[in-house]
């Protein structure tokens, strides 16, 4: 409509604006539509009829239906506890005055760097059997049952402080953006800290609070290491039993399925999300920025109770994490038993990874991999949201819709639409057969992170003044360039930070690698779980801990690169 | 720095798309492929010269083998870890053979090769077991093809119409540790374990049935009620065994080896499922002493074997490198390096004392055509209605 009141006028622009909703319109067919309709299809008409046993079969199955229900027993419950503790780690680190706030933020920020098997058996080694507090524990209470961590409160109390990365990100960066002079302001009228605490702060906070509680909620249904390491017979939740099914040919409709379930409910809960979202702009972000100033808790009481809380939460943050870099140093006995001791410490761990010539190369090809998919994948979702927030239309509905589908299925599934697709010259892959190439995986990485990106660059993109497009459209700037000079810059930490999110989910990826990868690209996901796997060494679980290492490592150098060293410039500029 | 980093990104990102729309994936492909083979063939002409250095032990292990043309050869195995994939590479590379191989689990190789079916990449497969084979094979994905050595595999583990082959036997073992029970003491077959108290809560069982070894213990046990008029072909005494088989076992922790529950002086499980191959292992390991069931009936045997794939271009090297893969000088190299049990009857004096004891258990007489229909069916069943 826009275009037809400019009498035909045929600008770069509009013929830019053209070219990028013709790719979004093909990228959305050829990989998102095409390779998982098949799949979404496969599940209702089997043999040219529709069916519908596979509902049946899970609606027999006693265990399934326990399973999903334990999934929407979870998710609720872990909004809930991961959103108070993130919102606690949130003021300790940027609002209240705590001392040695940031030693406790880079504490709290472990989450980043490592999570699933990993991070389980991290906090097995001190709350599960034989582990240090269970031991000590069962040493004053001789009755104390050493199986204690296990069930739906271990798993929530895992996945509590497993999942607050998003927290720890986004809302810390909300948090930065508020006004201070807002709470000057209400300072001065006499409001008292907690009063300007839920009546000036968190309002500001609402929108990024929406986000992550609904990736927490997504987190949640989809929970999968916590509960099948900690579960114990009573808690499995759903999200196994998808990955088993989807790996057995058989059963591919039933995993389908269960995912359309999950997925279907992840996409009620968005739209309800976007619902509340269009009806309000509530964002008091300060155009003139004054950094807020750490409130110091005036009531002696209420300051050492939340010094204690800090440095609670940081030990049950760190100690995992040490732990681990610890048992790293040791074999696979010592690792089963949990107890460590000076003398079942050794290098080989250590010298048998990097003897091998041949194995700085997994690392290389998935640091280029996941490099280029975070990155692709970030600027094309940055397209996406400004036509998003620009058009307000259906075609933008209808976009941001079909870029969330990849939240229906599970990887597996996604990676196997994919092959199946374009095993055979396809007309909207431009009739290239795209198996046994090195597009096809760079593209399955892509695709996974897409909903991901889209929701927490949108709530960026959200929290934007339009004032501040407005005086620079009226200042004579180039759509282009306010978008380059002016928009970008103040969205950047938060698409940085996506990047590094994304960027380390890939790293180590498996599940979608396994069937994509070049047989001269192999990955560090299928690299090590080879190793892992092997028949001859035992010592399996002694090198998954020192690959762990590696891999935190190599995540921590890009969130440093990335994310801590953009952050420290932002501050800067608010001087 | 950021932007720097930014800019890199955008370069091999440019570079990257360029590689996509304007050669074509095709080419691309190919380019990257003829400059390994061009590193490789430098390798092998210095592995060559290594050869000539060492004369004498050269002559002897190429003596009589098949040679290669230097075609490459892409080939898919689920038992390529340990250094056995770069030990192929390698000792094919001696006999002229370009092979660039890759490695993941059974379930998934078995899944890559369906889904490629229409383009695959694969030219050769290795390893698996019988009743991955029936399944590719009965899904078109193989080609026959009878190698030189066909004749020298004991009668019943050749695919009888030449579609696969076999190379190493693994068998599929219930172990315990000596230390810990005796012999008198031990499950005398899989079903004590749930008959007899005694093992209640000793047991492990795998909460993952994509495996090879868990689903070949699943037919060891199903298929001894198969029953046509039964559920999926077995009678419903078999799935009340199964049923007993869940209920009173131990659940396998993920990332906790069986050896790790049974050396663990707090953990109850005593005996578990484990293939032959990775026992001596984990005796050094874990400082166990395994001791094996033998049950009257005979232990499954994962029969890992070898073939062609359906729509290689490169046929001939395929089947010439099938004849050296699987004769009784490189399975005999094979046994020697990474302790397996050859099938090839030359060349089962190679494998060690172990390998040799192991020789010796006798075959359950497993009906392995109903398996290959019914396996995923059956895992599905149970993983539906079966496991806690």
């Amino acid at each position: 409509m826009h275009m037809k009141t400019k009498k035909l006028s045929i600008t770069p622009q509009t013929v830019c604006n053209i070219l990028i909703l013709v790719f979004f319109f093909w990228f959305v067919m050829a990989c998102l539509i095409m390779p998982n309709i098949n799949t979404i299809w496969s599940v209702f008409v089997q043999e040219g009829e529709i069916t519908l046993e596979p509902l049946q079969k899970l609606l027999g199955s006693e265990r399934a239906m326990k399973s999903l229900k334990n999934s929407f027993i979870l998710a609720p419950s872990l909004a809930l506890t991961v959103g108070f503790v993130g919102i606690s780690l949130v003021l300790i680190t940027e609002y209240f005055d705590i001392k040695g706030a940031s030693i406790l933020r880079l504490g709290y920020m472990t989450t980043l760097i490592y999570g699933g098997i990993i991070l389980v058996s991290g906090y097995k080694f001190i709350y599960g059997n034989n582990g240090f507090l269970t031991n000590i524990f069962a040493g004053i209470i001789p009755s104390f049952p050493t199986d204690w961590f296990q069930g739906y409160w271990a798993v929530l109390f895992v996945m509590t402080f497993a999942c607050t990365s998003n927290h720890m990100i986004f809302l810390r960066n909300a948090m930065r953006a508020v006004d201070f002079q807002t709470v000057e302001a209400a300072q001065n009228m006499g409001a008292g800290p907690g009063k300007i605490l839920l009546k000036v702060v968190l309002p500001v906070l609402t929108p990024s609070l929406l986000a992550v509680t609904i990736l927490t909620f997504i987190t949640g249904l989809s929970a999968t290491s916590a509960p099948l390491l900690v579960g114990g017979r009573d808690f499995q939740t759903i999200t196994p039993m998808i990955l088993s099914f989807s790996k057995n040919v058989g059963s591919r409709d039933l995993a389908a399925l269960l995912a359309l379930f999950l997925g279907i409910a992840t996409i009620i809960l968005l739209v309800v999300m976007m619902q509340i979202e269009k009806r309000g702009h509530y964002m008091s972000v300060s155009k003139v920025k004054t950094t807020i100033v750490k409130q110091k808790i005036r009531n002696p009481v209420l300051n050492v109770l939340a010094h204690g809380y800090a440095y609670i939460l940081f030990l049950i943050y760190v100690v995992p994490v040490v732990l681990i870099i610890l048992f790293s140093f040791t074999d696979s006995a010592t690792i089963a038993s949990r107890k460590l001791s000076i003398s079942s410490f050794t290098l080989k761990n250590y010298e048998a990874v990097f003897s091998k010539a041949t194995a700085y190369k997994p690392f290389l090809v998935s640091i280029v991999y996941s490099a280029l998919s975070a990155f692709a994948v970030a600027v094309l979702v940055l397209a996406a949201c400004r036509i998003i927030q620009k058009r307000k239309d259906k075609i933008s509905t209808a976009l941001e819709y079909s870029l969330l589908i990849p939240w229906l299925l599970p990887t597996t599934l996604i990676a196997i639409g994919l092959i199946t697709t374009y095993n055979t010259p396809r007309f909207w892959m431009f009739n290239k057969v795209l198996t046994g190439t090195t597009i096809i995986m760079f593209l399955g990485y892509m695709i996974i992170k897409i909903p991901f990106t889209l929701r927490m660059t949108k709530a960026a993109f959200f929290a934007l003044d339009d004032s501040l497009e407005d005086a620079a459209r009226n200042l004579g700037a180039k759509p282009l360039y306010t978008f380059f000079r002016v928009l970008l810059p103040v969205v950047l930490p938060t698409v940085l930070a996506i990047f590094a999110l994304n960027f380390n989910g890939l790293l180590g990826d498996y599940d979608m690698s396994v069937f994509m990868y070049h047989p001269l690209m192999q990955p560090l996901g299928v690299y090590i779980k080879s190793l892992t796997d092997s028949q001859t060494n035992a010592d399996n679980s002694a090198l998954t801990f020192v690959y762990a290492v590696l891999m935190m490592i190599i995540s921590g150098i890009v969130l440093y690169l990335v994310y801590g060293r953009g952050e420290n410039k932002v501050k800067g500029n608010n001087k | 720095m950021r932007k720097a980093l930014a800019t890199a990104l955008t370069v091999m990102m440019a570079l990257n798309l360029a590689a996509c729309s304007g050669g074509g994936s095709q080419q691309e492909t190919t380019a990257a492929s003829g400059a390994g083979g061009a590193t490789k063939a430098a390798e092998t002409t210095k592995a060559a010269e290594a050869g000539t250095a060492g004369e004498s032990q050269a002559a002897e292990g190429s003596d009589g083998l098949v040679q290669g043309t230097g075609v490459t050869l892409t080939v898919y195995t689920n038992s390529g870890s340990d250094g056995r994939g770069d030990w192929l590479v390698e000792r094919a590379a001696k006999d002229g053979f370009k092979i660039q191989y890759i490695e993941a689990g059974g379930a998934e190789i078995q899944n890559r090769l369906l889904a490629e079916k229409n383009a695959p990449i694969a030219d050769v497969v290795y390893g698996l077991n019988s009743i991955m084979w029936e399944s590719l094979k009965a899904e078109d994905i193989l080609i026959p093809y009878t190698p030189v050595w066909a004749g020298e595999i004991p009668e019943g583990l050749n695919d009888p119409e030449g579609y696969y082959h076999a190379i190493v036997k693994q068998a599929i073992l219930l172990v315990y540790d000596e230390n810990q029970m005796s012999p008198e003491e031990a499950p005398k077959d899989w079903l004590d374990l749930w008959t007899n108290e005694a093992f209640d809560g000793k047991y492990e069982y795998l909460v993952s049935l994509s495996g090879g070894t868990v689903r070949n213990v699943l037919a060891g046990i199903l298929t001894r009620y198969a029953d046509p008029a039964g559920e999926l072909g077995i009678s419903q005494e078999g799935w009340d065994q199964i049923a007993q088989y869940y209920q009173h076992g131990v659940p396998a922790e993920d990332g906790v080896d069986l050896y790790g529950q049974i050396s663990d002086p707090n953990s109850p499980v005593l005996c578990g499922q484990m293939w032959s191959s990775g026992v001596e292992t984990r005796d050094q390991q874990y400082g166990t002493s395994t001791k094996y069931v033998i049950p009257e009936v005979g232990v499954p045997y994962a029969v890992e074997a070898i073939s062609i794939v359906n729509g290689t271009k490169n046929e001939e090297e395929a089947q010439r490198f099938l004849d050296w893969f699987g004769s009784a000088q490189i399975q005999g190299e094979w046994a020697q390096e990474f302790s397996t049990l050859p099938a090839n009857i030359n060349a089962v004096d190679k494998a060690n004392a172990f390998n040799q004891e192991i020789a010796q258990i006798p075959a359950q007489n497993i009906d392995w055509g109903l398996v290959a229909e019914n396996i995923d069916a059956w895992v599905e069943n149970i993983e539906l209605n079966y496991m806690p």
